[in-house]
């Protein structure tokens, strides 16, 4: 819904009111005061809704850097080294299911503390065996460890070619948000997720290098992939926060992310490459190096989680979850502050490009949120 | 017992039409100790619950004290939809 519309909307409400007020419908008359009131509650919420939106993509832009970081510290540097003894497949495969298993159980630990601290896990034990729970349950797997392990395929594949490609979730949200939930989605709002999607190519096309991947193809697959999966978790989930509260919802989800990474896909990965998974998942976890950065990981993926559900939630899924998909910009920023200012670690300088991506990204934005024209519009008005 | 969010959403398919204070008078016996039972979580939660088409505005006034309320209705959709997902 536009931010006109729900003006809109305040006004006909109003009318209705009034008009029943005059024909005895109802005792209350509408005040020009309260027409203000109304259209400030509507744009305040609509605001709330697109900056959780965005902070979502920063978050996910620290768990990225953060992860990245705890990935390169302690054991995982003997286990990345030439020496480790895993084979291509463990290192590719295993390593980085391994870290997001890491990653995810400590989100869901921090996701059980926090709904503690805020007197929520009552209704997170209420919530989870009910249908929308289960509903969330299954959008968090295919969310959680389906895209997750495609997008990191992918990755090692096709190079960040694939990070443009995953950020077509939002198109595969939007377009199932209005299948499914009836969501709005007209011609102006796939202009702007296609502007968004142009911007996440032009940091991809970073990665493009006299060296095209043998692989390209199936990593651009499972690319796009992940970008499915994604899209009908944030669809999804975003319709189930309208009836389980976010900080529920990020529990939920972070649970099953954990448990599900931890306990299938790192033990199979694990039986397929022929080594001692549990042990690895041990060693990932006590050791005392890395495992600081995955808790702030998993910090960060809890915000990430959080804000991208309630985001959808508030906005729809076409604006929330390309406020979301900043991410591919955040990204890059994140790992160049982590990584390489404060760590001062070689090879995450931003490139330039990447800059004005995020401008154009911003203008992608704008153009879903609202119809420029309605600034037009707003000016004559108050000229008139 | 269900989830406060449950509660409030199931509510509005049994009443005409609510604002937020209806909200806290109906539940307040059995919710009045939880952390989220508060205005501004309740707000939030029916305005999310009216951005994903469960509910709808029915009509707004501003009350004795200036304050704005804002009343809500389960249209025949969405009082489907909640019942469907939202047993008891």
């Amino acid at each position: 819904m536009g931010q006109a519309s729900v003006a809109d909307n305040a006004i006909i409400a109003g009318r209705r009111t009034s008009e029943g007020a005059m024909s005895g419908g109802t005792t209350s008359t509408v005040t020009p005061a309260a027409i203000v009131a109304k259209k400030a509650l509507a744009s305040s919420f609509r605001r709330r809704g697109i900056m959780v939106a965005l902070f979502s993509g920063l978050c996910y832009g620290f768990y990225t850097a953060f992860m990245t970081l705890g990935m390169s510290k302690g054991v995982w540097l003997q286990w990345y080294g030439e020496n480790s003894g895993l084979s291509s497949f463990a290192v590719l495969y295993l390593l980085g299911a391994l870290g997001a298993a890491t990653t995810d159980t400590c989100s869901a630990l921090w996701a059980i503390g926090i709904a503690n601290v805020r007197g929520r896990f009552g209704d997170f034990t209420r919530c989870i065996k009910t249908k929308p729970g289960m509903v969330m349950v299954t959008a968090a797997i295919i969310g959680g460890p389906m895209a997750s392990t495609a997008y990191v395929v992918g990755l090692q594949m096709a190079g960040s070619l694939v990070v443009p490609i995953a950020a077509l979730c939002p198109a595969v949200g939007a377009i199932l948000g209005r299948v499914w939930f009836k969501q709005e989605l007209n011609s102006r709002m796939m202009m702007g997720i296609v502007i968004c999607f142009i911007a996440s190519f032009m940091i991809g096309s970073t990665g493009l290098g006299d060296n095209v991947p043998d692989n390209l193809m199936l990593g651009l697959f499972f690319g796009f992939v992940a970008a499915v999966c994604w899209g009908i978790e944030g669809c999804v989930c975003g319709y189930g926060t309208s009836m389980i509260d976010p900080e529920i919802g990020i529990t939920i989800r972070q649970v099953t992310a954990g448990i599900s990474n931890l306990f299938i896909l790192v033990p199979v990965f694990g039986m397929i490459a022929h080594v001692n998974a549990f042990g690895m998942v041990v060693q990932s976890f006590t050791d005392p190096e890395a495992i600081i950065w995955f808790a702030l990981a998993g910090l960060s993926a809890y915000g990430a989680f959080m804000y991208w559900y309630k985001g959808n939630a508030m906005c729809g899924a076409p604006l929330g979850m390309s406020c979301n998909g900043t991410f591919s910009f955040w990204g890059p920023f994140c790992c160049w502050i982590v990584l390489g200012v404060v760590f001062g670690i070689d090879g995450w300088v931003i490139p330039p490009i990447a800059w004005v991506a995020a401008v154009v990204m911003v203008i992608g934005i704008f153009i879903i949120a609202m119809n420029p024209m309605d600034l037009f519009r707003k000016s004559n008005e108050e000229v008139a | 017992m269900m989830a406060l969010n449950y509660a409030i959403l199931k509510m509005f398919t049994k009443i005409e039409e609510g604002s937020v204070d209806t909200v806290i008078e109906s539940l307040k016996d059995h919710y009045g100790t939880f952390k989220a039972f508060n205005k501004k979580e309740i707000i939030n939660a029916l305005m999310t619950a009216e951005a994903n088409g469960l509910l709808e505005e029915s009509r707004f006034e501003l009350d004795a004290s200036n304050e704005l309320k804002v009343y809500y209705r389960a249209h025949e959709e969405g009082a489907a939809t909640i019942n469907k997902y939202i047993k008891g």
